[in-house]
């Protein structure tokens, strides 16, 4: 499964939930250039969370089509699907999810446990460097101990690990307070931006949407453009 | 490729209390039923071991097991005795090489003073005293190797349970002293704690005839039958296998019982081993009511935590990886609690081993057998496949329905 080029493109895509005569949403097109960054805000319940989802193969779709770098992924497999995030996706949430008991440094590696028994020592050094890079210089600290600030940051370090075309976040900054907010959303910007990604973030973050290249928004079922991205 | 065990370390670590709670449930569970087939195994061979002196018993008419525990393990109560014509007539029956009296009533700071001949105290010659020699006439005694007691030390004999008179009771400890003159080997039975003396003073010192003509200092047999005191046990070495059923018959009337230890063992046994898988049947019970509690708790420990098996499965763990995530942690849990349980168990058995021992006299082999393997690796083994439930389970969860939870 080779990735052609890292433009997304949507078309005509639904969804609804199980027993729900209307769609959620119905987002008729939509494309992002390679290294392009876009922001999705709306009210809560719009469906934003859901449509990430679905863009990250998490949830499928009741029609229409989803291609990512001329890969559609609408119609692969649970393993494929398995093996496309593991080799082209990051995803941050926006309650972090990372394992407690487990180190920072651990943390970051993780996705490395999925398909090797042990990381190989470029993952290592790739991880070590990526904390150093978000401003964690203890990386052997358990994550029970990590503030939520740090526990964001070692998130998104493990999000770009294996260095995705992709990154997708979900309310990223939601959880933080003001100082790492800005903080959070700045690593963000620059890591995607220097791994050349291309980066989603669904946030009510002002100050961080108006970094991003485009800003969409989601509502009465639509998705209604405001800057540089074509719907 | 792939390795589960960071995500299963951490959840451990995470749950410390619920890990040592749950390995200690399984582990007891367990132990309780390895203690129960080992210390019935430990039972049955130590109480074996202790039987194999007897060949054959021989008795007045009554209880079988009365006999055997009286004379086998030294549980002294009073029992009929046999008569002097009888214990002649074994001494004199074809087929025997020795017919020792076995008499009993007196101690010596607890431990039973039993008059007997040198035959019996050496087993016939398969016995040599570790120290000192045999006994050779009256007022001499040699003690089992768990006697504190060293050769030629004085002892005076205290007065058994049938003595109620305080004249008689002067009279036995001031009258009669023995002196040691012999170790016995170890036997691992209640015999190493026995002072044994010619039966002679025993009949002595309860005021009647010694079996010889009054003055005479003799031991052992020929005995005078008019001059014979009954005794409660005879014990007979028979020659050979063929004698010992003989004379078991031949001893079986209205003046004697005879018997063979074993047969008496065996339907004791039989009794013990019914205990046995009642109560390895309750502990199979136990365990796996402990199983399936640990099993609950942790269905429900993993249905709370389907949001972090969903974040791994979203941030690219395959479903196999996820699989194996819980199924190890179930199963390392049973699987270490199983062997813990082993180890405990044995250990339990080995405790109770040394606590009995001390209270019944004879030694019970702990050991390790086949069967508390089997429980153990069965217990595990049923775990290990009831641990595929919540793995299965977990995995019908689509990714954002457990992302939401």
């Amino acid at each position: 499964m080779a990735i052609i080029d890292d433009h997304l493109k949507v078309s005509d895509l639904r969804f609804r939930f199980a027993g729900q005569a209307a769609d959620l949403f119905h987002v008729e097109h939509l494309t992002l250039s390679p290294g392009q960054t876009l922001g999705i805000r709306g009210a809560s319940g719009a469906g934003k969370t859901t449509l990430l989802h679905c863009l990250a193969g998490i949830e499928p779709v009741n029609a229409g089509s989803i291609r990512w770098g001329g890969q559609e992924i609408s119609s692969l497999s649970q393993s494929a699907l398995t093996r496309w995030r593991q080799q082209h996706l990051g995803l941050v949430f926006q309650d972090f999810h990372l394992v407690e008991g487990l180190s920072a440094l651990d943390n970051v590696l993780l996705p490395a446990s999925f398909n090797a028994w042990r990381p190989a020592s470029i993952l290592r050094e790739r991880a070590d460097a990526l904390l150093k890079r978000v401003d964690i210089w203890s990386p052997g600290r358990p994550a029970e101990l990590l503030s939520r600030g740090e526990r964001q940051r070692v998130a998104v370090a493990r999000a770009l690990l294996f260095e995705p075309r992709i990154v997708l976040a979900d309310e990223p900054t939601a959880s933080l307070d003001p100082e790492n907010r800005n903080t959070v959303s700045r690593l963000l910007l620059d890591l995607a931006r220097e791994h050349g990604a291309t980066l989603i973030v669904i946030s009510h973050d002002a100050a961080l949407l108006e970094q991003l290249d485009g800003k969409l928004e989601l509502r009465d079922g639509a998705l209604h453009t405001l800057e540089s991205a074509h719907v | 490729m792939f390795n589960p065990f960071p995500v299963v370390i951490a959840d451990y670590r995470r749950n410390r209390l619920l890990v040592g709670i749950t390995l200690a449930l399984i582990a007891i569970a367990v132990a309780i039923g390895v203690a129960v087939i080992a210390q019935e195994r430990a039972l049955r061979q130590g109480s074996a071991r202790a039987a194999d002196d007897f060949d054959l018993l021989v008795g007045a008419p009554g209880s079988p097991t009365q006999l055997v525990l009286t004379s086998v393990y030294l549980k002294l109560q009073a029992i009929p005795l046999v008569s002097g014509k009888v214990l002649a007539a074994t001494a004199g029956a074809p087929g025997v090489r020795y017919a020792a009296p076995i008499a009993f009533g007196d101690n010596h700071d607890g431990y039973p003073i039993v008059g007997t001949i040198s035959d019996f105290a050496s087993r016939g010659g398969e016995l040599s005293p570790t120290a000192g020699r045999f006994f050779s006439k009256r007022g001499e005694a040699v003690v089992g190797a768990g006697v504190p007691l060293s050769i030629g030390a004085q002892i005076h004999p205290e007065h058994g349970q049938h003595h109620a008179d305080e004249a008689e009771k002067r009279v036995h400890e001031h009258a009669l002293s023995y002196t040691v003159v012999g170790r016995l080997p170890a036997r691992y039975n209640v015999w190493d704690k026995a002072i044994l003396v010619p039966v002679e003073d025993v009949w002595a010192v309860h005021d009647l005839p010694t079996g010889h003509e009054a003055g005479s200092v003799r031991i052992g047999p020929p005995w005078t039958l008019d001059l014979l005191p009954g005794v409660p046990a005879i014990a007979v070495k028979p020659e050979s296998v063929g004698a010992a059923y003989a004379l078991r018959g031949k001893f079986r009337s209205n003046d004697s019982m005879a018997l063979f230890p074993a047969e008496v063992l065996n339907e004791l046994y039989g009794t013990l081993g019914d205990v046995r898988d009642l109560m390895s049947l309750l502990a199979l019970a136990t365990q796996a009511l402990v199983v399936l509690a640990v099993l609950l708790a942790l269905l429900v420990g993993f249905l709370a935590r389907a949001r972090q098996f969903a974040v791994l499965r979203a941030i690219g763990a395959s479903s196999a990886y996820v699989f194996c995530v819980i199924w190890l942690e179930v199963s390392v849990l049973i699987a270490g609690g199983a062997a813990l349980g082993l180890a405990l168990g044995y250990g339990a058995s080995w405790a109770l081993s040394g606590w009995i021992a001390t209270r019944i006299g004879f030694t019970l082999p702990p050991s390790m057998g086949y069967e508390e393997l089997l429980l153990a690796v069965s217990l595990a083994g049923i775990g290990l496949i009831i641990a595929t439930l919540p793995a299965l389970l977990s995995l019908r969860q689509p990714i954002a329905e457990g992302l939401k939870a």
